[in-house]
């Protein structure tokens, strides 16, 4: 499509400071159809809309432009993308409770198109609170009305009655629209995707999952207790560990070469220290310097763990450096996305911006490029973040905390605490929870002890360590410090999450799949392409040499669907049909509910007479009436040849002493194929040679520009009957 | 996400051989729709359909190909026959030239397919119990003694019909796996992963060329 002339009637549409920032021609698949529309990033005042258009073609241009959705692009807005190897792009938009899935072309303009999606979609909603969409409401309006026009009219046309359109939407084929043409039937690839997609509910089952998250800075110390007392408390065995640690090392070696002893022990250590009831297998262990986070799923589950990736930031020395930033790691479990990220941010009591800066480059860097395009720590439908955020306590001094702390008046401090402070003001961790904090402060304590740190600084203790989740259907069920590991200035946190995760029901699968699969195929055959046709038996009764006749046959569409028809070549044959014979059109596009009239003509030139006339040919043929996709019809064509001394040769016709006509047709075979084969005495010249000689020698000598100018054509067939019937009267007229 | 395969993997084309009147179309019917058509009209062409099934765990589409029976046809039917991974040969159990006739379709099978095509013998209308005029025996040693599969079947009653479809398939898919069948060869009659699924590759197995004139 021509961007130049589309992007003027998109324009047309919206007012001025509103200015359409890319567009891009997709396919939209609905129900078991797609249809092309017109993708739209329109940008008012740094806020932006995604749009998609409708448009109406009139020949090759573009006559009209409607607004089919309209959505913003904020925290509601989600984008997903699928693409395989050699196939095209499929992108999700889901907005709400709408759900719409584009096909586009593995190129790089879609590449381009997409990742200005994402960049967009990105900076919205880092700065969501400052945006104004109202702009955008007029729009959204206007495509509601738009669409459900558009609805009513499909239903009526459907059903003539009014449907509840919610039930119907799954079954609804729009076939006036597929009739005209204008809406083609879904590849099949992506109409079951499409289904499937849609009847996800239909085939999976929640099933609870018990995950347990724990973060623990170790100040640099080696593993010298047992870590049972933090991984091993609950009665049951989770099913997940995700455990994130901090300052695993401080050496300068693991800073520079990020190559630490101190990783082999932990892991072993940690290892030691599962759960004792539960079976566990280590899916991933990542590490940036100090921070280090390691996941186990127990034995049974490890066979539907997919999609295992991770990534890291360094958010330290010069906003790069792995002294701080975090470490993530992303899977599938069954057919839920699960996304884990332990990070360190920057420390100092004063510095809650410089975390709230370190929270937003973890979440804009993070990516997992396994998959196309990357995913980041938003595209996943569960996400735990933990680890030392560092966030303290300000505006109350160190020994009022610790007197409150006396009393376990934790809310009465929590007030003070910079991230509650910074979440409240959505400066950070933006729609994530965090449950109540019952536990003491996890930092500072004198190593080796529970005593607060007595050194001269003498801060605040604060709950540096923590543990947040963004996600639906997750509970948490604790969250808790483990003050009896003393080997670090810092007590380890856990938090227990019951977390429904969808689980693919093989046996629904496989009968919701197949279902699809069936109506796809009754569709793929009723919507095959139907004619009928007036005759298959086309009979010409008498032709004559260079005397041509005509029949029609008449192609009705009597199927649903825009029919290509042509004539095609049989096996072995150059032509799709005898050279006597002449077909117009002999292909052609034919509307459902409409006709072609074919013409047929049969000529019999010189040389298809030859053909003829010694039993080479005959008048018949068989034609291959193709229904591109569909059936081909075959049409027998026979006639009738009138026998004529054209087309014989001079050998031939001196053997024959009647007129041709009165000669059997076997005979005349038999003259062709048999040099001694007569009819009478033959002539020393072919008699139809000395008529035409003799009549003109006595009537034509005057004749003015004789053999210059070509005879009649009434003539020349009044001469070949003269001459093939013997009856010389007749040549009286041309005296 | 990731699940199972969405849709099929390979596309298998099958041609529908014999005698007029024998129940070619009536095959094709029940086996894509599962209905009996009582007065079907005699085929003038090459009809047309499609169903996906699924052998060994594989998504299968199959593209059947069922042809005008009249002898006049022959000749024009003889195209239809290239590129068949699959070709159901029927003859009507009431009628013994319909059988008779067999030894002639083979050979036009045999000359005009490669030799990985799946040959199976149909004998069709064995509903019509008192009317048989051949013995199921006697085809069945034909049968053999040609390395043809075999059934009676019913288009009618459905007896079967399913079964010679999807037999046939699971052969071929066999001799894929065997390397008795070439997906690469030009004239296997098998697609695997079609890139263009649907419609597209619908039309590109149409066996003719588009004429140029």
């Amino acid at each position: 499509m021509d961007c130049l002339q589309i992007l003027p009637k998109i324009q047309a549409k919206l007012i001025t400071g509103e200015n359409v920032i890319a567009i891009y021609e997709v396919v939209l698949m609905e129900g078991w159809v797609k249809t092309s529309r017109i993708l739209s990033l329109v940008e008012n005042a740094s806020s932006y809309g995604f749009f998609v258009f409708n448009f109406i073609r009139n020949l090759d241009a573009i006559s009209e432009v409607v607004i089919n959705y309209a959505f913003p692009i904020n925290n509601e807005f989600k984008i997903n993308v699928d693409f395989e190897e050699n196939s095209d792009i499929s992108l999700t938009i889901t907005f709400h409770k709408v759900k719409l899935l584009f096909e586009m072309m593995s190129c790089e303009k879609t590449k381009n198109f997409i990742s200005e999606l994402h960049r967009i979609s990105e900076m919205s909603s880092k700065k969501e609170n400052f945006l104004d969409f109202a702009w955008l409401s007029k729009y959204m309006n206007e495509a509601t009305l738009s669409r459900s026009e558009e609805d009513n009219f499909q239903n009526h046309e459907a059903n003539g009655q009014i449907e509840d359109t919610q039930v119907n939407t799954d079954l609804f084929v729009p076939r006036h629209s597929i009739a005209r043409g204008t809406t083609p039937i879904a590849g099949r690839e992506s109409a079951v995707r499409y289904q499937m997609t849609l009847k996800e509910n239909d085939y999976t089952y929640t099933q609870s999952i018990r995950i347990f998250v724990g973060t623990w800075n170790v100040n640099g110390q080696a593993p010298s207790c047992s870590l049972s007392d933090w991984l091993n408390v609950d009665p049951e065995p989770p099913d997940i560990y995700a455990i994130g640690f901090q300052e695993l090392d401080l050496s300068k070696e693991a800073f520079l070469f990020n190559d630490s002893p101190r990783e082999e022990e932990w892991l072993a250590a940690v290892i030691n220290s599962l759960h004792h009831k539960g079976k566990y297998r280590k899916i991933v262990l990542i590490r940036l310097v100090g921070m280090m986070l390691i996941i186990f799923v127990k034995e049974q589950h490890a066979a539907y763990i997919r999609g295992v990736a991770t990534d890291t930031v360094g958010t330290g020395i010069m906003g790069k450096l792995g002294n701080k930033g975090g470490v993530s790691v992303r899977l599938d479990i069954h057919n839920t996305s699960l996304c884990f990220v332990n990070a360190h941010l920057a420390a100092h009591v004063e510095e809650y911006e410089r975390r709230n800066q370190d929270y937003r480059d973890i979440c804009s860097r993070i990516s997992f490029p396994k998959f196309l395009p990357p995913k980041t720590i938003k595209d996943h439908d569960q996400i735990y973040w933990f680890g030392d955020l560092n966030y303290r306590i300000t505006e109350l001094d160190a020994s009022t905390v610790k007197r409150l702390i006396e009393t376990n008046s934790y809310d009465a401090i929590l007030i003070y605490d910079q991230l509650k402070q910074n979440f409240k003001a959505e400066r950070v961790f933006e729609k994530y929870k965090e449950g109540r904090i019952t536990f003491k402060p996890t930092y500072k304590y004198d190593t080796g002890s529970d005593e607060w740190d007595t050194s001269e600084k003498n801060r605040a203790p604060a709950w540096c360590d923590r543990i947040l989740w963004k996600g639906d259907r997750i509970q948490q069920i604790c969250y808790r410090s483990h003050p009896s590991l003393k080997i670090s200035d810092h007590k380890p946190v856990s938090a227990l999450f019951n977390s429904e995760i969808r689980v693919i029901d093989a046996v629904k699968y496989r009968k919701i799949h197949e279902e699809v699969m069936k109506k796809l195929d009754k569709l793929e055959n009723e919507f095959l392409p139907q004619v009928m046709v007036d005759t298959t038996e086309i009979i010409f009764d008498k032709v004559c040499f260079l005397e041509a006749q005509n029949k029609d046959l008449i192609i009705a569409n009597t199927g649903q669907v825009p029919v290509q028809f042509e004539f095609i070549k049989k096996l072995d044959d150059s032509s799709y049909c005898k050279d006597w014979l002449h077909i117009e059109p002999y292909m052609g596009f034919i509307m459902p509910g409409e006709k072609c009239d074919v013409k047929l003509e049969v000529y019999v030139d010189k040389r298809s007479a030859y053909e003829l006339n010694s039993g080479k040919d005959k008048l018949y043929d068989i034609l291959v009436l193709h229904l591109e996709g569909g059936k081909d019809i075959f049409i027998t064509v026979t006639g009738t040849y009138i026998y004529s001394c054209f087309g014989m040769s001079l050998d031939v016709l001196s053997r024959i002493n009647i007129p041709v006509r009165e000669v059997a047709k076997e005979e005349l075979i038999m003259l062709e194929k048999n040099n001694d084969y007569r009819l009478g005495d033959p002539y020393p010249v072919p008699k139809e040679i000395w008529y035409l000689v003799d009549h003109l020698y006595r009537n034509g000598m005057k004749q003015q520009h004789l053999f210059e100018q070509p005879g009649l054509h009434s003539e020349l067939l009044q001469i070949r009957d003269w001459l093939d019937t013997g009856v010389p009267e007749q040549m009286r007229i041309f005296q | 996400m990731s699940a199972p395969p969405y849709s099929y993997s390979y596309i298998f084309k099958y041609i529908i051989i014999g005698d007029m009147g024998v129940g070619k179309s009536c095959l094709l019917h029940q086996f894509t729709e599962k209905k009996f058509m009582s007065d079907c009209p005699h085929t003038i062409g090459v009809e047309f359909g499609t169903r996906i099934i699924e052998v060994c765990g594989q998504q299968i589409k199959l593209q059947i190909w069922d042809t005008a029976g009249q002898e006049r046809f022959r000749a024009v039917t003889r195209s239809y026959y290239r590129g068949a991974a699959g070709a159901l040969m029927v003859y009507d159990t009431t009628r013994r030239s319909t059988y008779n006739h067999l030894s002639s379709w083979l050979t036009d099978t045999r000359n005009l397919t490669n030799s990985s095509t799946v040959i199976f013998l149909i004998g069709n209308k064995s509903d019509l119990k008192d009317q048989r005029d051949v013995a199921y025996e006697e085809a069945k040693q034909f049968a053999d003694e040609n390395g043809l599969m075999f059934v009676e079947a019913s288009a009618k009653t459905g007896d079967n019909v399913e079964e010679a479809f999807v037999e046939t398939a699971k052969k071929i898919f066999q001799r894929i796996q065997d390397g008795r069948l070439d997906l690469n060869a030009t004239e296997s009659g098998v697609q695997h992963k079609p890139s263009q699924p649907g419609r597209t590759t619908l039309t590109d197995q149409s066996p003719k060329n588009t004429c140029t004139c």
